[in-house]
């Protein structure tokens, strides 16, 4: 194994690794706010906000994350709405993140125990502070763990929008390997760039669980 | 005067009725305590006054504050329940502290949150309800550092921060070891004795016997007798309530 191939992909490959992170924190971000509406929709009395949430959910989690990244970026522009390569990555993987995460948020506002719902309005509260100030504050910290778990597989899913000519770390190490045909070398570097980055996170989503649960029993 | 007046109340769950028809005056600084056996409907009454449960029919009087059963759910239907919760100082069996906020911050939330009162003077006042309740020493705990006892005095207090007309209180020990019920009880005996008006559901006889100006039999949905202590507990009319005061006395 020749160390300079290395030493001359790294920087190439680590400039694709910041495009991975930024694709991942952006469509997270997308996703955790749609995720968290949709969740609200689904536990809804008002029955058009339930069957939209539902749908969505149903088509984003029911179909593979690969067809609706074609779909966006290949079969959009026939009805004349074209996007750029890394927008189009970003909306797929925010709505098929958002999907996952809206159920998460789902189980966790449900989890919560329904005597502090109770406690809340037996106060006089209205349900949206009740929401606000007492059920959120402890459903996000029920729901981190698996909040973790969906933005772990969200990072690895970036590496399907190499499919749309996204220079990023999958994509990165292909266009190196054409070069120098030391598939072997650079992919197991890629591999351990995403290692690297999904460890950093992991840890980060650790730490926070702890912090958000210190308090309780 | 009356404080609360209760006409007519009903409520079933599915084919099963809870409260066939509850008529109920409490009259201010009055303490009542509602018994009767599991089943009997003594919770869904108290859930049904502050609209916890919503009765299927009949009207709730709190104060100048009228609550009809059954009407639709609109703005200003929403806004009068409020209204009427805000006024009544609700304990649970299983007290609901919220498990994310110190003792202090337990009882300053209604305050803030609801009366927009000042965080300063809201602290200031949750600082004197604690010590009131004896807890001026776990202000910075947490509910999950707190014993059973000291939390359901923490729901108390929080209670009594949004300064109610009226404090009702659901098996407030029931969930509690027996060594942590005189403190919860005494608690609430020292509330009784500043003319707090309240209405208790509760197994405890000492503390009706003790606290009670009246006290309810509740059976079947129904009240069945009601008096002060010394009568219903020393010469009950009601066969049924004989036979429940001697269930809950009998020694094993």
């Amino acid at each position: 194994m020749d160390f300079s191939i290395i030493i001359e992909s790294l920087p190439p490959l680590l400039n694709a690794t910041l495009i991975t992170v930024l694709l991942a924190v952006v469509s997270v971000v997308f996703a955790l706010i749609l995720g968290f509406f949709t969740a609200l929709a689904r536990i809804s009395k008002i029955k058009v906000l339930k069957a939209i949430g539902s749908f969505y959910i149903s088509i984003f989690r029911g179909t593979p994350l690969l067809v609706q990244i074609f779909v966006i970026y290949y079969g959009l522009p026939q009805i004349d709405i074209e996007l750029n390569p890394i927008p189009s990555g970003v909306l797929a993987l925010s709505l098929n993140a958002g999907a996952y995460l809206s159920e998460s948020f789902r189980a966790a506002i449900l989890a919560v125990d329904k005597g502090q719902m109770e406690a809340a309005v037996s106060m006089g509260m209205t349900y949206g502070q009740a929401m606000r100030r007492v059920i959120l504050p402890q459903s996000i910290r029920i729901a981190i763990p698996t909040l973790s778990n969906t933005y772990i597989i969200l990072i690895k899913d970036t590496s399907l929008v190499s499919v749309i000519t996204v220079t990023e770390l999958l994509q990165m190490s292909t266009l190196i390997i054409a070069k120098t045909f030391e598939p072997l070398t650079i992919y197991l570097l890629a591999a351990a760039l995403y290692w690297i980055v999904i460890t950093f996170f992991t840890a980060l989503l650790d730490r926070l669980e702890k912090r958000t649960s210190r308090h309780v029993a | 005067m009356e404080v609360i007046k209760i006409s007519n109340l009903k409520k079933s769950f599915d084919d099963n009725i809870v409260l066939k028809d509850i008529n109920l005056n409490v009259s201010k600084s009055e303490v009542v305590v509602i018994m009767g056996p599991s089943g009997s409907g003594k919770s869904t009454l108290l859930r049904c006054i502050t609209f916890l449960e919503e009765p299927d029919d009949g009207v709730v009087r709190l104060g100048e504050i009228e609550l009809e059963a059954g009407l639709q759910h609109n703005k200003q239907r929403k806004t009068a329940v409020r209204e009427l919760r805000q006024n009544t100082g609700f304990v649970f069996q299983q007290f609901n502290l919220f498990p994310h906020k110190t003792a202090l911050e337990n009882v300053m939330e209604g305050p803030i949150i609801i009366k927009k009162m000042d965080r300063h003077k809201a602290k200031e006042k949750a600082k004197e309800l604690l010590t009131k309740v004896g807890l001026a020493d776990r202000m910075e705990h947490y509910p999950a550092q707190l014993s059973g006892g000291q939390q359901q005095r923490v729901a108390i207090a929080r209670a009594l921060s949004m300064e109610p007309m009226v404090m009702l209180y659901d098996e407030p020990t029931s969930a509690l070891d027996p060594e942590l019920v005189r403190e919860v009880l005494l608690v609430m005996k020292e509330l009784a004795k500043e003319g707090m008006t309240m209405v208790v559901v509760t197994h405890e006889k000492e503390f009706a016997k003790d606290v009670a100006d009246r006290v309810i039999f509740m059976d079947d949905g129904l009240i069945v007798e009601e008096g002060s202590s010394a009568k219903m507990f020393n010469n009950p009319e009601q066969e049924r309530t004989r036979q429940f005061l001697h269930d809950v006395s009998e020694k094993v």
